[in-house]
C-alpha cells in the first residue's frame, strides 16, 4: 500500500472545523481501517469508499459533540457495520479459493512474500476460514492493532468476552496448522 | 494442564492487570509447557498478520482502472467533437473566403486586403481566422477568459486528494471586468507526466 494514492471527497466544512483531529486519526487509522476491510472481502475500491464515509460518520459525530473515549473502537465499529452491510462483499473472502489471489505470493523473486509458502498458505487459509465469524473479526482487529476494549466497542462484545474469543481462535489456529 | 495456560494470550497482548503480569512473567520463568505455549501462539499471531498482510498485497488495486473507462469517454467525446467540426466546415467551406481568395483581393472585393504577416505570426492568425468563421455559424459554448492552476495541496491536507491531481480554475468575467462564473475542474497531472517523451 506504500504510495498508494486514495480517492477522497471531504467537504470544505470537514476540512474547516475539528480538521485536526479527523487529519491527525484519518493518517493513523487509514491503513489498519483499509486492511481490515480488505480482509473481511471488501474490494480495495470498496474498501476506501467505505474509510470515506467512516471518516464522514466521524465528522459528523464530533462535530454533534459525540462521546470521543474509544473512538478507535468507534471508527472500526462504523467501518465494520457499513462492510456487514455489503453482504456480497463481507463473505467473498473465505467463499471463495484463494489461489488465484495468491499467486503472487509464492512468487520466490520477492522476499517479502516468501515469508507464506505456498502449502503453508494453503493450510494457514482452511484454518482460518473454520474460525467463527466473531473469532475471525476479533483475531483481524487484534491484528489491526486494537486493545480487547477496543475491539469490544467495535463489534459490540464484552471485553472478557473479546478476550475469551481471541484465545479460542488463537489456539484454533495453532492446533489446526500445528506452528 | 497448567491453571496460567488461559492466560498466556492476555499477557502477550499485555492485557492483563499489571500484579498479573508480573505474575505470569516469573510463572514462565518456571513453566516449559506454558513457554512452548506462548511461542505456539506468538507464531499463530505472526501467522495470522502475515496472512492479513497477504491479502491486501494480493487484492488487486483497481484505483487506476477505474478512471481508464472515464478518460476513453472524455478521449471519445473529444474525437467526436473534432470530427463533427471538421464535417460542419468542409460543409460550410464554399460560403466562406478560401485562403486563396484572401490572398487575391480582385477576385473578391468584398474582403479587406490583409496584410501579408511574418512567418512567426502564421499560427495565431490561423488560430484567429478559425475562431472567426467558427463562430459565424457554431453555437459554441463562451470560452473561459482565465485558466488557473490551483495546486490540491492548497486547498486539501496532505493525502486527503489523490498524488498527482491538481485542480483548474475557468473564470469567465462580465463586460465590465468582474468575474461571472468560476467552475473547478480535476486535473491528472500526474498522467501528463507520466507520459513517456518521444
Amino acid at each position: 500500500m506504500t504510495g498508494e494514492s486514495v480517492q477522497i471527497t471531504l467537504p470544505f466544512s470537514c476540512l474547516a472545523s475539528g480538521a485536526r483531529e479527523v487529519t491527525s486519526l484519518y493518517r493513523e487509522l487509514r491503513e489498519p481501517l483499509l486492511r481490515y476491510l480488505v480482509c473481511l472481502g471488501l474490494s480495495k475500491d470498496e474498501a476506501q469508499d467505505v474509510v470515506q464515509d467512516t471518516f464522514l460518520s466521524l465528522h459528523r459525530h464530533l462535530t454533534a459533540g459525540g462521546a470521543q473515549n474509544n473512538i478507535r473502537g468507534w471508527l472500526f465499529r462504523v467501518a465494520h457495520n457499513q462492510a456487514r452491510n455489503r453482504q456480497g462483499s463481507y463473505h467473498r473472502r473465505f467463499a471463495e479459493p484463494l489461489d488465484p489471489h495468491f499467486a503472487p505470493m509464492v512468487d520466490e523473486s520477492t522476499p517479502e512474500r516468501m515469508v507464506l509458502e505456498k502449502e503453508k498458505l494453503h493450510r494457514l487459509e482452511k484454518a482460518i476460514a473454520a474460525l467463527t465469524d466473531s473469532e475471525r473479526e476479533c483475531l483481524l482487529l487484534r491484528a489491526s492493532g486494537l486493545r480487547y476494549r477496543e475491539i469490544g466497542e467495535a463489534l459490540g462484545m464484552a471485553t472478557s468476552t473479546v478476550g475469551d474469543t481471541v484465545e479460542r481462535a488463537i489456539r484454533k489456529i495453532s492446533e489446526k496448522f500445528d506452528v | 494442564m497448567c491453571k496460567y495456560s488461559t492466560k498466556l494470550i492476555a499477557w502477550l497482548d499485555r492485557e492483563l492487570e499489571q500484579e498479573q503480569m508480573a505474575e505470569m512473567e516469573q510463572h514462565l520463568r518456571e513453566c516449559v509447557e506454558c513457554r512452548v505455549n506462548i511461542a505456539k501462539y506468538e507464531g499463530a499471531s505472526q501467522l495470522f498478520d502475515d496472512y492479513c498482510n497477504a491479502v491486501m498485497a494480493a487484492e488487486p488495486d483497481r484505483d487506476r482502472r477505474r478512471w481508464i473507462p472515464l478518460l476513453s469517454a472524455a478521449a471519445a467525446i473529444l474525437v467526436l467533437v473534432a470530427t463533427t467540426a471538421v464535417v460542419l466546415r468542409t460543409r460550410v467551406q464554399p460560403l466562406s473566403p478560401s485562403p486563396t481568395a484572401i490572398v487575391q483581393p480582385a477576385q473578391s472585393p468584398l474582403v479587406p486586403e490583409p496584410a501579408i504577416p511574418p512567418a512567426n505570426a502564421m499560427r495565431p492568425r490561423r488560430a484567429r481566422a478559425k475562431r472567426s468563421q467558427a463562430s459565424n455559424w457554431l453555437p459554441l459554448p463562451p470560452q473561459p477568459a482565465v485558466e488557473v492552476a490551483i495546486p490540491a495541496d492548497s486547498m486539501f491536507p496532505p493525502g486527503a486528494v489523490p498524488e498527482g491531481v491538481n485542480f483548474v480554475a475557468d473564470v469567465n468575467f462580465a463586460p465590465d471586468g468582474s468575474a461571472r462564473q468560476m467552475r473547478l475542474r480535476p486535473r491528472l497531472t500526474a498522467i501528463e507526466r507520466s507520459t513517456p517523451q518521444p
